[in-house]
């Protein structure tokens, strides 16, 4: 945990991105985590996956127009940042960021699979940005793999942590395992969302 | 004291937003953890040459309509360290508050020569320098008569730093009863970007807007 500086500056606020973030700002090498980039050859190591679901609000709608970001391990468990950049263990073919705008609200994520970090149970961290909100960020669990029982994001969610776990849908033709997240933003069914120490 | 998470703030008359805020408090991320929320956005950005000049379509293009602005800062984190090579990205409605996307359907004027998006790096020191166009404010709630401001829109990623945000302007009538204003209270002032000079540059008004990534959030790290 860092430690607040007494001069630190005063930060810009957060403010909603609004309905128009702009379609034309996609970047297709955000939206597919499996190739570094469509059309060049060099494939994230690991098992593929399509992580899809829907981002619903307070009434079960869709929340269209939602923005997503996606941060994840490689396929070792390790996360790509500047003090990981000489490890051996990095995938030059992944860096675990992902993004993509949904117009619906319904999503479709391909990636690989997760390894566990040291500690940890496989995970994605999701954020969502959206007309209404700021930035709301949660880590999402896969519900069959080893590890989650003893895992401290989920322990945190307490008797929520089953709204945490992906459920496994099958496998599609091509061998990409699927896995289904709804993300509910608000409501009775509301998703654990996470943010540091405030008070 | 039991330390306790957020609990966010609704936006007052903005129905999506009580559409779509978190009810419970947010969960506080246990301690050893924090790292992995934080993401690494690699920096693979690509911005075209003209991408700074929202005023043209294209070099050599005609104006856009609406009174042409210069918007320049810095962009640091809490501890003043400037943010170098991060991505920039910027929208806003043209003179008459019509955005160039297909989900707005306000049937407001659309301007032949304005996209109303763009995108910009920051410098070694963390600067960045945009051109637009004064954006329109825009009837966001017709059925009770409110406003949105004139404001542009400001995503910011560059490794760990990641914020989105507004940049409005001073002295504007809606800027009072915007819904994410009042949430911000005070602290919007922080948000209003400050006139100055133009220093000879080719635009009508200039602006500063400078931008600190930090805060109590879990996307922030240094
Ligand atoms: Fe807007």
């Amino acid at each position: 945990m860092t430690t607040r500086q007494p001069n630190a500056l005063p930060a810009t606020n957060e403010d909603t991105s609004g309905p128009y973030f702009p379609i034309a700002f996609a970047d297709p090498a955000l939206e597919d985590l499996t190739c570094v980039h469509p059309g060049v050859v060099g494939e994230a190591s690991g098992t593929r996956i399509i992580l899809r679901g829907r981002v619903l609000d307070r009434h079960g709608d869709l929340a269209n127009g939602a923005l997503l970001e996606f941060w994840q391990t490689n396929a070792k468990g390790i996360y790509r940042t500047p003090a990981t950049e000489g490890d051996p263990a990095i995938d030059p073919w992944f860096h675990g960021y992902g993004r993509q705008r949904t117009a619906t609200g319904a999503y479709e994520f391909r990636t690989i699979m997760p390894g566990a970090a040291p500690g940890r149970a496989p995970n994605i961290t999701i954020t969502v940005f959206s007309d209404g909100i700021n930035r709301i960020v949660t880590q999402m669990f896969f519900a069959d793999a080893d590890g989650n029982d003893t895992d401290p994001v989920l322990k945190a969610a307490g008797a929520d942590a089953p709204r945490l776990l992906a459920r496994h849908d099958g496998r599609t033709a091509k061998g990409e395992e699927v896995y289904v997240f709804d993300i509910v933003m608000a409501g009775p069914d509301e998703t654990p969302f996470f943010d540091d120490l405030e008070s | 004291m039991t330390k306790q998470g957020r609990i966010l703030g609704i936006g007052p008359t903005d129905n999506t937003s009580d559409q779509r805020t978190p009810r419970q408090p947010l969960r506080l991320i246990p301690e050893g953890v924090r790292d992995s929320f934080v993401p690494v956005v690699p920096a693979t950005y690509r911005t075209g040459p003209h991408e700074w000049d929202l005023t043209r379509t294209a070099p050599g293009r005609p104006r856009a309509q609406g009174t042409a602005i210069e918007v320049t800062g810095t962009l640091r984190s809490e501890s003043g360290r400037p943010v170098s090579h991060a991505l920039i990205e910027i929208w806003n409605a043209n003179t008459h508050g019509r955005y160039r996307h297909v989900e707005d359907h306000s049937g407001l004027q659309l301007d032949e020569n304005f996209y109303g998006m763009g995108r910009v790096l920051t410098d070694a020191a963390g600067r960045y320098r945009f051109w637009t166009i004064s954006p329109g404010a825009y009837l966001a709630r017709p059925d009770i008569g409110r406003w949105r401001p004139k404001h542009i829109h400001l995503s910011v990623s560059g490794g760990s730093a990641r914020l989105i945000t507004q940049m409005y302007f001073p002295d504007e009538p809606n800027n009072a009863s915007d819904p994410m204003a009042i949430l911000m209270g005070d602290a919007f002032a922080r948000n209003i970007g400050t006139p100055r000079d133009v220093n000879g540059a080719d635009v009508d008004e200039a602006y500063d807007f400078d931008i600190v990534v930090g805060g109590r959030n879990a996307t922030y790290f240094e």
